[in-house]
Order: structure tokens, then C-alpha cells, then sequence
């Protein structure tokens, strides 16, 4: 995850509490989508960003995913991404992104 | 309507800087800051490639046209570990310049003392950049004499300066052009005259590769990602007119386009309206790239155990003119666009790129043929995290397609490989974007694989922190309409509206500059020539013949095969009347006598390819001219309607003497090949004295049975009043289809008995030359070795041994081939055989 949004993600948390606050990822595969899930919950694992060492612990999704496509409007998720749903490999993000969560997350 | 602009030429170059990557690629500098001991930099060192290995490595032979897309994909992925064999520093396209010449190329470009190279090191890239085909007296004058070492220390040291280095050394630096001002730092300075150098480089290859003239170019626009200006204009720009200065485009100005990855498809369609409107005629689109991005995935690539793949900067050019009815169109009718309310999600952005565009032109996605967006190398991506880019673009499209109901879900497969294409470009944000197909994609066009291509250029503006909007645009590339007639594409191979004459004039002994004198004069006079440069003009020159961009050529020296040789045109003295000498060079036959009678035929449809209906014909009287006669008697006889001159001597007949050559008696005067010569020369330069020729057309078109290329010969002391008028016999031999006319004399000359008569000649001539060399070798010929590439030239060789000369080579295995140089017959082999071959034909006589 870029150092620019690592830093915001940190601001958010400090700013709203770590509790009150979802990532949403919108990564194009299951490895890239789980190192940023790894980022915002065990910390930056390229020990490069401001989150190097910090375990925020957050919830985080992949926007394909069946819980936060669950959440949006049919007709919206169908103009904005079913597209790349059918371009991506979301099962394996799905995996990914679970294992992440298991492990990691705290809310 | 006006009709649409088309690509009329492309250059692609590719920069080896492994030094830059480690003291000015942001990766590495940042990695500096944050942390100087890590055990990334101090791994990199062992991870850069050498210039080899850079310049073997497939996706970068694909860039500069060695290697064609197609063949990439037979390459087993990754590609980071596999050579191409035989890979070559220049291609079709451009080239792959080493580090050392670069820093040259840049202190050549710096106009305002900011560049500075220590003297051994100037003294040997001076000498290697000499030697570069491209880069004449204009801009190697431009290179100073260097400095010393301790000079460098210092201003690197204490005055903040930035170094340059070389394979690890220190060897110059850029001085900053201003104490407090950060635009001009020195930091900022070295970025954007590494820009500026590798832009002039895409420049000077695309001038190449068009075939242009610099002096064509109107209008360039520079479409990269860096900004030049002051604190006070950060970004005042134009970059393009100080690159197109260096480059020597005298008659034009320009400007930048920025919009991040998607500028160049930006100023595509830009160039293409400046055209289509009739603003400008020739408008050049390029970029060069920078340090900046130089290693950019580089931990990545060290974490894996990889080289450093990002260690080139890339560049490119594109020439987009007047539609010609052959080179393939951009057409501005079907062009996308993101607008600001299009929205950010991938559906909304390639609907507004690819589908949008295509429905409104009555188009299915499945009607473009390929196409190029983002054109990222995978093999640095993917190790990255980032994936294969192109193969993203096009399942997204494919996607689409699907959503619309234009392919089935279960052939998203097949739409990517027959549509897409896997990714040869560097990383540098523009380089990649959509344009490093453009000089594929014209070839594809042209040959018919494709119909249509479309470009899109897609842009990530939140890096500039104005906008979190993305932006992109697209266009469509597609075969020409032809003529306004409706004529095909086919039919303009043929003679177009005012036929394009190619001047491949290397070598002159009048200078370079001869060449575009005589382009001039010819185009005064109304006729369109186009000189080609460079070492490689000739293969260039096929090139253009073969597609068809021009329609003839003019050169100083061709191999024709035997039994072509070449019709001169002269002025005459005493009349002030035209004369065709036929022939003045090549041999049209192995045997005098029957190469005369060929001779004569050749003139004829000389002749009446320049517009002369029924020309007359004389012989000169020289050896065999008596047997010439009796021949071309028979042939007249036989019914070929031969038109024979009369002497102006009192005891007339149609052996012509000299005071006949004086007069023109004859339209056509017969000879051979070596007297053609000659005469060649005292009718061209009588007047100058012999070392420079002014007068007449020149040594005239190679003309043989079977032969469909124009190439015209004129001499290295031919003036640019002869080459023009080279320019002017070939566009007559065009305008009046000479290839027609050939096939119908050819036709009538052997209804009337030809064949026979050149037999009875052969048998003949043996007893009358007895002595010469005659066909013995057809009665016992040697079995033929495999065929070659034969690009070696062996001279020395009478012209009537050559094909014995070639027969002995084939006993001993040699494949070799004969044809017509330009002081002489010669025997062709490979260059591997050459020592042997030499050796062979001097133990056999043939030469000592």
C-alpha cells in the first residue's frame, strides 16, 4: 500500500477509533488485495510507511466480496463493478482477503 | 469534409543508464534518504545488466522493431532470463543507445553550459558517437573538449552540482543555473536534459524511419511528463521546440501536451486535427523519458532474485501527415473520451475509452483489430504486485463486451489473445501508454493482418494532488480509404497522383548536401522527391518501395541482377536533343552480342516510357555492332517494330559513329554497358571538367525482364541538377506505367522470334569472339548449395567469367550469386565465406 494512503488510513483511526472504521480494497488480484489487508491490520509488512510496526487491527474488505456486495444497491453495484467482477479472480481474493481477517483483525 | 491525417512514420528509442538507476532513480534516492545502509542499495549494484544484456533482452528488441509482438508471446514468460540470438543494437524502429554515448548525446544537447564531462571520457564517446549513423556535424560539434577530474570533485563537492557517472565512476556533473531557485537546480536540470537528449534521439530516428526531410516538419509536440521553467513559470515548457532545435527541424515550432500517462494519445489526436484542418501538413508527436522512474520496482526485483529490469529510458516519435491513399489513417470521427463526469470506476472508464466511441461509429468491440492501452512490460510489473497490465486492459474489454452481449462469457480467452497483445514497453508512465504500437500497428494495416487499431491513453491525475479524477482518451487507427475515386490501396502501388520519388544518396562525393539540393530543384519543377538518410538508406529504401511510399528511387550504386542493366539520358551537344544510352550500367547479358540486342530493347521501353512513342534506334559502332545489327534486322523482320535510325554520314546505315553520339541521330544508341559508361560520363560533365556532372538524367532505370522495382542510378560526382532530372526521368516512367510498357515490348519481341534469334547470336558469337568466355558452364552445372544471405561483394571479375565465378564457388560448396556492383560485375557470398571464397577464385584465375 502506498505511503500516502497508509498515512491517511492511520490519521482516520486516530482521528475516528479504530472500531468505527471499514478499508474497502479495490486491488486487482488476491496477493496484492492481501498485502494491503496486512497493512491496515499487522502493519506495513515492507516496513517502509507510517504503518511499519503498527497493528491497527481494522476491518477490511475487498469491494467484490459477498458481504459489501451485499450491502449496495443492485443496480449501482451492477454499473460500477460487476464488470470487474468478472474480470477478476474472486475467489481467490475471497481467500486471501478471509485469512487476512482471521488472523488479524480485531473488530 | 477534409480527409483524415495518417502515421507516416515512427522511431523507438531505448536508453541503457544502470548508473542512473542508482544515483537519480527516485526508488534509490528516496532509499538514500530514509535508509543509506539498507540492504536493498547495497544489493543493487550486483543486479544491474549489462548494456548486452539489455540489448538481448526480448522485450526490449520488440521496442526498437527486431522483434514483432507475435514473437514475444513465443517466448516462454518471464522473460527477464532469455536472449534474443543475434540481437542488435538498431532495429526497423530505432535503437538501444549505451550509457557512455548518452552522456555525450546530453552534453550535446545543453545550449547553455550546464554540462560537463571529463576529457578522456569526451575524447572516447566523441569518437564512438562519430560513428553513429545519425548524429551529424550539427550536433557532434556541439560536444566540448571535457574537464578534469578534480574540476568535477569540486563542483560536485562544494558547488551542487549533480555527478554523472559511468560504470561507477565519477566522469561529469550538471551545474545548477541558479543559487536559490529549486526549478533550476541542478537536480532538476539533469532530469530534464537527460529528457531533452533521449527526445532529440526519438526525433532524429523518427526523421529516419519516415523517410522525410527535416525541413518538412511544421509542428512537433512534445507529450512526455517533466516541466522546464523558472520559479516563476515552473512549467513555462517547451520542451518540444528546444529538442526539435537540436534535432534540426529548421521550419518548426511546437509545444508540450501533459496529462500524464495519457498525453501521448492526447497530442495524437491533436497532431491528427492540426492536420486533418490543414493547419499544419507534418506534426510530430514524441517524448523522451527521464531518470525518475529508473529502477522504480527495483526492490521487488532484488527481493526475487531478479535483474534490474527498469535500467532503460524509453522514447518515441511519430510522424502524422497529409493522407497520402496509403498509409493508414487516424481517424478523429471515432475517438473516446473520460470527461470529468464520466466517473472512476473501470466499467465507467474503458465504457468511456472503448465502447462509447466504437457505438457511435456503428462499430462492435470485435471490429478493432488490436488493441494497445497501457503496454507495460509484465515481466517488471508482475514481480511487483501489479500483474500483467495489457492483460488487464483487455479482460476489462473483453468484459464489457460480454456485458453488451458482443462475445460470450467463455470467450474472454480468445478475445484477449486475438485482440491483445502481450506488453514490451518500459515502465515510464507515457512510454507505455497505447503508442508503442503505433509503428506495429501501421505495419499491420498495411499488410492487411488488421483492418483497424485503437489507441488509448490513460491517465492517474491525483498524482499531481489537483484533481482524484482520472482521465484517458482513445482513438482509432484504420487501413486508408484509398484515393477519392475510389481507388484501392492496391491500384495507388501504381502510379498515385504525383509519384514520390526516394533519393538514397549516401556517398556522394558532392557531400550530403547534393541530395537535398536536387530534391528541391525537382520539387520546383513540380516533382515530389523525399531523401532517404542513414547507413542502412538502402534497406530503406526497399522497404519504401515495398509498401509502396514511394514509387521510385533514385541511388548512387544497386546490385541488379545480370540481365538487368540500366537506360542513360543525356543532352546532347550538338542538337541540344535527348539521347538514351542503352546501357550504362549493369549487364544485361553475360554474352556481348545478345546483351546489345537486350540493350536495344531496353531503350525502346525507355524511351517510350518517357513519353517518346516511336523512337528510333541506332547502333554504335563498337564491338559486335555488325552482329547487333543482323539481330535487331531479323527481329524487325519477325515483326517487332523496330524504328532504326540513319547515320548522318553520307554512307548512312544504322551503325552509328561518333559525330552520330554528337548530333543524337538516334533517339536510342546501343552499346555496352562499359562504352555506356563512358559515355555516360563525357555527356554529364563536359563542361565541369569531369569531377562534378551537370547535365542530362542521369545513368538512368535498372530495365530487365521480369523486373518491377524503379531504382535509377545516378554517380557519386552527379550534381543536383542531374539528380533532379533523375527525379523527373522517374516520375515520367511512372506516370506512363514503364512496367506495362516493359511487359508489352518484351511480349511483342519474342512473338517476333526473340528467343531464337538471341540462340543463333550465342552460337555465332563463339566462333567470331573465340577466345571469350562462353556457356560451357550450363552444359555441366554444379549442384546449387543452399541458399544464404550473401551480402559480401567480391569485384575484380570480368564480366563475362562471373557466372563461371560463381559456378566454381558452387563445386566447392559456397552458395553464391552474381549481380552488378557499382564499378563492376560482381560474385555475392555470405560474409562468413568471403576469405575462402577469394582464396578459391584466385587459385582459379577469376581475380588475383
Amino acid at each position: 500500500m502506498d505511503l500516502e494512503n497508509q498515512k491517511r488510513v492511520k490519521e482516520y483511526a486516530e482521528q475516528y477509533g479504530s472500531e468505527n472504521l471499514v478499508v474497502l480494497l479495490g486491488a486487482s488480484e488476491g496477493e496484492a488485495a492481501g498485502l494491503a489487508a496486512e497493512t491496515v491490520t499487522a502493519g506495513d509488512p515492507t516496513y517502509a510507511g507510517p504503518l511499519a510496526g503498527v497493528s491497527l487491527g481494522l476491518k477490511v474488505y475487498h469491494i467484490c466480496e459477498p458481504e459489501i456486495k451485499a450491502e449496495i444497491d443492485e443496480a449501482v453495484y451492477e454499473e460500477q463493478v460487476s464488470m470487474m467482477e468478472m474480470v477478476l479472480d474472486v475467489e481467490d481474493i475471497i481467500k486471501e482477503m478471509s485469512a487476512i481477517r482471521e488472523q488479524y483483525t480485531k473488530y | 469534409m477534409n480527409r483524415n491525417a495518417v502515421i507516416k512514420g515512427t522511431g523507438y528509442v531505448l536508453v541503457h543508464g544502470p548508473d542512473f538507476v542508482i544515483h537519480n532513480g527516485t526508488t534509490q534516492t528516496t532509499e538514500r534518504v530514509v535508509n543509506p545502509s539498507s540492504e536493498y542499495l547495497t544489493a543493487l549494484p550486483g543486479h544491474l545488466r549489462s548494456y548486452d544484456k539489455a540489448v538481448n533482452y526480448p522485450p526490449n528488441q520488440v521496442y526498437i522493431g527486431n522483434l514483432i509482438p507475435e514473437d514475444l508471446a513465443a517466448y516462454e514468460f518471464p522473460w527477464y532470463d532469455k536472449e534474443v540470438p543475434g540481437a542488435e543494437r538498431y532495429g526497423r524502429f530505432g535503437e538501444i543507445m549505451p550509457q557512455d554515448e548518452f552522456l555525450g548525446l546530453v552534453q550535446a544537447c545543453d545550449v547553455f553550459d550546464l554540462v560537463f564531462l571529463e576529457k578522456d571520457f569526451t575524447a572516447g564517446v566523441k569518437e564512438k558517437l562519430s560513428a553513429h549513423p545519425l548524429l551529424d556535424d550539427s550536433i557532434l560539434s556541439r560536444l566540448k573538449d571535457g574537464v578534469s577530474y578534480e574540476d568535477i570533485k569540486s563542483y560536485v563537492e562544494e558547488k551542487h552540482a549533480e555527478p554523472l557517472y559511468n560504470q561507477g565512476q565519477l566522469v561529469g556533473y550538471v551545474k545548477q543555473a541558479h543559487d536559490i531557485d529549486a526549478s533550476l537546480s541542478a537536480h532538476v536540470l539533469l532530469e530534464n536534459l537527460v529528457y531533452k537528449a533521449s527526445g532529440v534521439l526519438a526525433l532524429l530516428h523518427l526523421i529516419k524511419s519516415s523517410g522525410s526531410a527535416k525541413e518538412d516538419i511544421d509542428y512537433v509536440i512534445d507529450c512526455s511528463e517533466e516541466a522546464c521553467g523558472d520559479m516563476n513559470q515552473r512549467g513555462g515548457g517547451n520542451f518540444a521546440k528546444a529538442e526539435a532545435e537540436i534535432a534540426g527541424l529548421v521550419n518548426a515550432t511546437g509545444s508540450d501536451t501533459r496529462g500524464f500517462c495519457a498525453a501521448p494519445a492526447h497530442a495524437l489526436i491533436q497532431a491528427a486535427a492540426l492536420v486533418k484542418s490543414g493547419t499544419y501538413k507534418n506534426v510530430v508527436v514524441f517524448a523522451g523519458g527521464t531518470t525518475a522512474k529508473l529502477g522504480m520496482n527495483g526492490k521487488d526485483h532484488v527481493k526475487k532474485g531478479l535483474p534490474i529490469l527498469e535500467d532503460v529510458i524509453g522514447g518515441f516519435g511519430a510522424l502524422i501527415g497529409e493522407n497520402d491513399g496509403v498509409s493508414p489513417e487516424v481517424n478523429t470521427d471515432i475517438a473516446g473520451r473520460h470527461k470529468v463526469g464520466t466517473g472512476s470506476s473501470p466499467q465507467a472508464v474503458i465504457s468511456s475509452l472503448v465502447t462509447e466511441p466504437l457505438e457511435k461509429a456503428g462499430l462492435k468491440i470485435t471490429d478493432i483489430g488490436k488493441y494497445a492501452a497501457e503496454m507495460q512490460n509484465p515481466d517488471v510489473t508482475k514481480p511487483a504486485g501489479a500483474g500483467d497490465v495489457p492483460e488487464a486492459n483487455y479482460k476489462m474489454i473483453a468484459a464489457l463486451g460480454v456485458k453488451q452481449g458482443a462475445i460470450e462469457r467463455s470467450a474472454i480467452g480468445d478475445f484477449v489473445r486475438d485482440h491483445g497483445m502481450p506488453g514490451w514497453a518500459p515502465t515510464q508512465g507515457h512510454i507505455p501508454s497505447g503508442v508503442p504500437y503505433l509503428g506495429f500497428a501501421a505495419e499491420d494495416i498495411i499488410s492487411g493482418k488488421i483492418e483497424r487499431a485503437m489507441i488509448i491513453g490513460k491517465g492517474s491525475l491525483f498524482l499531481g494532488r489537483m484533481t482524484n479524477l482520472f482521465d484517458g482518451v482513445s482513438v482509432v487507427l484504420q487501413k486508408n480509404s484509398g484515393r477519392r475515386d475510389g481507388a484501392s490501396v492496391a491500384d495507388l502501388k501504381e502510379p498515385a497522383v504525383r509519384p514520390v520519388i526516394g533519393i538514397a544518396a549516401e556517398g556522394s562525393e558532392l557531400g550530403r548536401e547534393v541530395a537535398y539540393e536536387g530534391a528541391a530543384l525537382a520539387e520546383r519543377k513540380g516533382f515530389k522527391a523525399i531523401v532517404i538518410e542513414g547507413e542502412d538508406a538502402h534497406r530503406k529504401m526497399e522497404g519504401m518501395l515495398g509498401s509502396g511510399e514511394i514509387q521510385a528511387a533514385v541511388t548512387m550504386h544497386y546490385p541488379f541482377p545480370i540481365g538487368v542493366s540500366t537506360v542513360g539520358r543525356v543532352m546532347t551537344p550538338a542538337r541540344g536533343k535527348e539521347l538514351y544510352l542503352a546501357t550504362t550500367t549493369g549487364a544485361s547479358s553475360a554474352n556481348r552480342v545478345e546483351g546489345m540486342v537486350r540493350n536495344a530493347i531496353y531503350g525502346i521501353i525507355a524511351a517510350k516510357a518517357s513519353g517518346v512513342s516511336k523512337p528510333t534506334v541506332g547502333i554504335a559502332n563498337i564491338d559486335g555492332a555488325r552482329q547487333t545489327e543482323k539481330a535487331l534486322l531479323a527481329l524487325k523482320e519477325g515483326g517487332y517494330d523496330i524504328n532504326f535510325a540513319l547515320s548522318q554520314r553520307a554512307d548512312g546505315g544504322i551503325v552509328m559513329r561518333g559525330n552520330d553520339l554528337l548530333t543524337a541521330s538516334a533517339d536510342i544508341m546501343v552499346m555496352d554497358p562499359l562504352t555506356g559508361n563512358l559515355m555516360m560520363k563525357l555527356f554529364s560533365a563536359y563542361t565541369t571538367g569531369g569531377s562534378y556532372e551537370s547535365t542530362g538524367y542521369g545513368y538512368g532505370p535498372g530495365i530487365g525482364e521480369g523486373y518491377d522495382k524503379l531504382v535509377l542510378i545516378v554517380s557519386r560526382a552527379s550534381g543536383a541538377s542531374v539528380i533532379a532530372g533523375a527525379v523527373e526521368y522517374a516520375d515520367q516512367l511512372v506516370k506512363n506505367h514503364w512496367k506495362r510498357i516493359a511487359k508489352e515490348e518484351f511480349e511483342k519481341a519474342y512473338k517476333a522470334g526473340l528467343k531464337e534469334i538471341l540462340a543463333s547470336v550465342k552460337t555465332r558469337t563463339k566462333d567470331i569472339d573465340a577466345g571469350l568466355p562462353g556457356d560451357e558452364v550450363s552444359s555441366e552445372a554444379p549442384e546449387v548449395p543452399c541458399k544464404e544471405i550473401v551480402t559480401s561483394e567480391i569485384h575484380g571479375i570480368e564480366v563475362m567469367d562471373i557466372e563461371d565465378a560463381a559456378a566454381c564457388l558452387w563445386k566447392q560448396g559456397i552458395y553464391a550469386e552474381t549481380g552488378m556492383g557499382c564499378t563492376g560485375p560482381v560474385v555475392l557470398v555470405n560474409e562468413v565465406n568471403e576469405a575462402k571464397s577469394r582464396e578459391i577464385l584466385v587459385k582459379a584465375g577469376f581475380i588475383k
